[in-house]
């Protein structure tokens, strides 16, 4: 063609004439598309068939190539799809009626399959070319790749009885395994690997296995429940968790691990929980098997059932600890036992409980509820607990034992509801190692006062910390009465005396004790009260006889010994100065102490273990007729013997009197609140008083109690019923 | 007439109009003349409530006070009266200066002579239970207008609607419990 510069002008154009040449379009073989086809479709068919071609691969693209070019795409690709269809089919139904074995038909499957991939990728290497045209730029034609395994899973569906053996081959040897038995899980992986392809897994596969799953694990667990115990039973779920999720690890696909695991947690675990809990928690607990308690909390969590686990402990304390605060018997061992007690439990809750905050607090609720199971005594063996750990003569503790096992006494105290019994009981105990000298470590006591502080606050030791002053202003006021001159020059020779100046409300009350003292010791007393009140005047001493305690010096045939004894053994025993025997009567009258004190006296001096005195008759009771004599036979190996433990021994009275003496307090208590409310309140209904003395009182206490102190008050005329609405009390002023 | 008037003023002096009116000392009608004469101490009349008294009840004579004497108890029995009269039951049985309680054995007499015609089934189980128990050996005037409002209020012998949480007096809490657990072992 002529270049446009050429061409004559427009007017020439109508005038001249060229001729004009035209290049002849090249024409298509008329075979073309035919012949090309020809070969292709011999070559697809002898690679579906495993033949050897003649034709090369390159000539093979280079026809898919050429027919593209001339927009033959289209039916290339009906084509292609037309004969891979007849192959694949061919295939599949080849497989019908194939080996009855499971194993060697899923190996047939695996090959025909294996086959139509590795087949398809070879005609997809060929018609790389309509792949990339004709697939790309038609609408809704699928990749060659694509339309292959549409077709496999076309006719797979068709020759259904393939399908189904397949899945049920599959679930057959899963569950062989699951049984113990060795697989081929190469060939499960590529089997399911096929179905994944095939984008049929979720609903061929995955629905009957998860089916399988769950009556395999239903029956397993209800089998395992009733024959092993619990420890193996959480085991066995555990290797059963372990071997499910290595399952899908090793041939399931990835998304079915989830609801795999969780049909097995369901079976095994969450349809058990109560069972379990039932059968086996208590054993656990009791064992301490810590492994075993970890992995259930380990299970349980992972089926939401902690809950469940948090009741049970909670029921499991409550228990164990109601067998041990209830039970009188074991009152002595108590406060050891629960000690042991919350130690186990707090070391299987660090330990197997993954320190679990609710679990924690489940604890302590069980634990305050136990042991307020009781009322009171649980409050008096922890006080009396902490005596005997701050009591002298403790061997082999140190400073740190002691220190530690304050802390944990610390924590049962703190469930205490009633601390006023523990007040009063610790104080008794306090003030008789302070008077008789018998505390362990000062330092250890004030330590302990300390905790006690942080724990109830500055009211709840003030009296206890006075008791300190007490006995340390004491020591500072015998060192000055030791250098006053009353001291130097009225006593009498051969007594050391040193006294506790006690002030009254810091101490326990003791009730005032007769005794008829020797000459020595009353001079010695007055004298130490003159001195005492010129340095502090307007002040009242009372004597309590019952606490003193002295050292005496004895001359036995068979040897000097000291003894250490009470005020009153001293009193009894210096009457056996100017006599040789002396009997119950006499003794009575001349040291006028009271008959069952004076009983007692006598037993320890004369029935113990230490016998400075000889009874007759013998026997280990005192009784009215007996008569007392010097034992000159006495021998012991010690120089020094103490003899006066029966002062640090707590008496019923005592036990008794201090325990009415927190009633008596508390009632005080109450009365004081039911004014004190209604003083502000002046009008109020029953219901209402009853709910703000509940919150105001800090010891347990019955509503009956309650009603009983507010029919005193009306008794008393502090309160009256209302008139006209017996439910309402009225403030009366 | 002269007679008893001059013995009224003590105890030989009722003793003597009971048999005149032919009514046993110890009869509620003495305790119910006793309330209409607002008569302050047990056994005595004085000579102002005497004849105030008389006035009010509109007698002269004793044939006439025997007959007031009967249809005196329709007066009392009347509910704007009784609750006034059981009140004055307690007090006229206070006869110590400063007392504000009566022993048990006086207020099951008490409880019998004025509640038992109306309230029977409670008065004897609950005067039961009063001797049988031993945490009280009194009984003050709040715990009787308990007892009363118990009679009738609460529905007997089913109890069903006693409140512990209410404010009745614990005696009565204990009495109910004793009943409870009575009609328990009855069940069993």
């Amino acid at each position: 063609i002529p270049s446009p510069s050429l061409l004559p002008s427009q007017t020439q154009w109508l005038t001249c004439f060229f001729p004009i040449y035209f290049l002849a379009k090249p024409t298509l073989p008329t075979n073309f598309e035919e012949n090309t086809w020809a070969t292709l479709k011999s070559a697809i068919s002898s690679i579906f068939l495993k033949q050897p071609d003649p034709c090369d691969l390159e000539k093979l693209y280079q026809a898919v190539n050429d027919l593209c070019l001339h927009k033959m795409g289209g039916s290339l690709y009906r084509r292609i799809e037309k004969e891979c269809e007849a192959h694949i089919s061919a295939a599949l139904k080849s497989l019908v009626g194939q080996s009855e074995d499971l194993v060697v038909f899923l190996s047939l499957v695996e090959k025909c399959w294996q086959d139509f991939c590795d087949q398809m990728l070879m005609i997809r290497g060929i018609a790389l070319y309509l792949d990339r045209t004709y697939v790309k730029q038609a609408p809704n034609v699928r990749s060659l790749w694509d339309m292959g395994l549409q077709l496999f899973r076309k006719h797979l569906s068709l020759a259904s009885e393939v399908e189904y053996k397949t899945v049920f081959g599959l679930l057959q040897m899963i569950e062989s395994e699951r049984f113990g038995e060795a697989v081929d899980r190469t060939l499960l992986n590529h089997l399911l690997k096929m179905f994944t392809a095939l984008g049929i897994y979720l609903e061929s596969f995955e629905k009957p296995f998860l089916e399988r799953t769950s009556e395999f694990y239903a029956a397993e667990g209800v089998k395992y429940m009733q024959q092993s115990d619990v420890p193996d039973y959480l085991k066995h779920v555990e290797m059963r968790l372990h071997e499910e999720h290595d399952r899908c690890l090793l041939y399931l696909d990835v998304s079915t691990r989830r609801p795999l695991v969780a049909t097995a947690e369901k079976q095994l675990l969450e349809r058990h929980i109560s069972a379990i809990l039932e059968k086996g928690f208590m054993l656990l607990m009791d064992g301490n098997r810590m492994e075993d308690l970890q992995r259930m909390y380990y299970l349980f969590s992972r089926v939401n059932a902690l809950e469940s686990l948090r009741q049970a402990i909670s029921s499991y304390i409550r228990k164990t600890g109601q067998d041990i605060v209830m039970d009188e018997e074991k009152d002595k061992d108590m406060v050891s036992c629960l000690l042991d007690f919350k130690a186990s439990l707090d070391t299987i809750w660090e330990v197997s409980f993954s320190k679990n905050e609710a679990f924690c607090n489940t604890i302590k609720d069980a634990f305050e509820h136990l042991i307020n199971l009781r009322q009171n005594r649980p409050a008096e063996l922890i006080a009396k607990f902490l005596d005997e750990k701050l009591r002298a003569g403790n061997k082999g503790t140190s400073e740190e034992e002691l220190e530690g096992t304050l802390d944990k006494v610390l924590v049962l105290f703190r469930f205490i509801q009633g601390k006023d019994v523990f007040e009063a009981f610790y104080k008794k105990d306090l003030a008789k190692r302070l008077l008789l000298g018998k505390s362990a470590s000062i330092d250890a006591e004030k330590s302990m006062i300390s905790k006690l502080k942080t724990e109830c606050g500055s009211q709840f030791t003030n009296k206890l910390e006075g008791m300190f002053k007490d006995i340390e202003l004491s020591k500072e006021i015998n060192e000055s009465f030791k250098q006053s001159s009353q001291a130097r020059t009225k006593l009498p020779s051969g007594i050391e005396m040193s006294v506790h100046v006690l002030t009254t409300g810091y101490w326990p009350t003791y009730p005032p004790m007769d005794v008829r003292l020797p000459h020595e010791l009353n001079v010695y007393q007055d004298i130490f009260k003159e001195f005492y009140l010129s340095k502090y005047s307007g002040r009242r001493l009372m004597w309590q006889n019952s606490l003193g305690h002295c050292v005496l010096k004895a001359e036995f045939p068979k040897g000097r010994k000291e003894l250490a004894v009470s005020l009153f053994q001293t009193v009894v025993l210096m009457l056996f100065n100017d006599a040789q025997n002396l009997s119950f009567q006499d003794i009575k009258d001349a040291t006028s102490i009271e008959d069952k004190e004076l009983r007692r006296t006598l037993q320890s001096l004369a029935c113990g273990k230490v016998r400075v005195l000889q009874k007759h008759p013998k026997g280990r009771e005192v009784g009215d007729d007996d008569s007392f004599a010097f034992n000159d036979g006495f021998t012991a190996p010690l120089y020094r013997i103490k003899v006066n433990a029966i002062q640090m021994k707590e008496t019923v009275e005592e036990n008794t009197s201090t325990t009415e003496r927190v009633f008596q307090d508390r009632q005080y208590q109450v009365d004081a609140a039911i004014v004190r409310i209604m003083k502000t309140r002046k009008v109020l209904s029953h219901t209402l008083l009853i709910t703000e003395l509940f919150q105001q009182l800090k010891f347990p206490i019955k509503p009956a109690d309650l009603k009983k102190r507010i029919e005193s008050l009306i008794d008393r005329e502090y309160l009256e019923r209302d008139k006209n609405n017996p439910q309402i009390y009225n403030y009366l002023a | 007439m002269l007679v008893i008037l001059v013995l009224l003023y003590s105890p030989e002096g009722i003793e003597a109009l009971c048999s005149a009116v032919g009514v046993d000392h110890t009869d509620v009608r003495m305790l119910m003349l006793a309330w209409k004469m607002n008569a302050e101490k047990q056994g005595y009349f004085t000579q102002d409530e005497w004849h105030i008294g008389l006035k009010a009840l509109r007698v002269d004579t004793i044939g006439k006070l025997k007959k007031r004497l009967s249809n005196l108890k329709e007066e009392v029995m009347k509910p704007e009266n009784f609750e006034n009269f059981y009140l004055y039951a307690f007090r006229y049985c206070l006869t110590e200066e400063k007392q504000k309680s009566i022993d048990i054995e006086s207020i099951c007499i008490l409880l019998d002579l004025v509640l038992g015609s109306q309230f029977r089934p409670q008065v004897d189980t609950f005067t039961e239970y009063l001797k049988i128990q031993n945490e009280y050996k009194v009984i003050n005037m709040d715990q009787w207008t308990n007892f009363f409002r118990f009679c009738k209020e609460i529905s007997f012998p089913d109890l069903e609607n006693y409140d512990t949480t209410e404010a009745w007096s614990l005696v009565l809490d204990n009495y109910v419990e004793w009943m409870k657990e009575k009609a328990k072992l009855a069940a069993a």
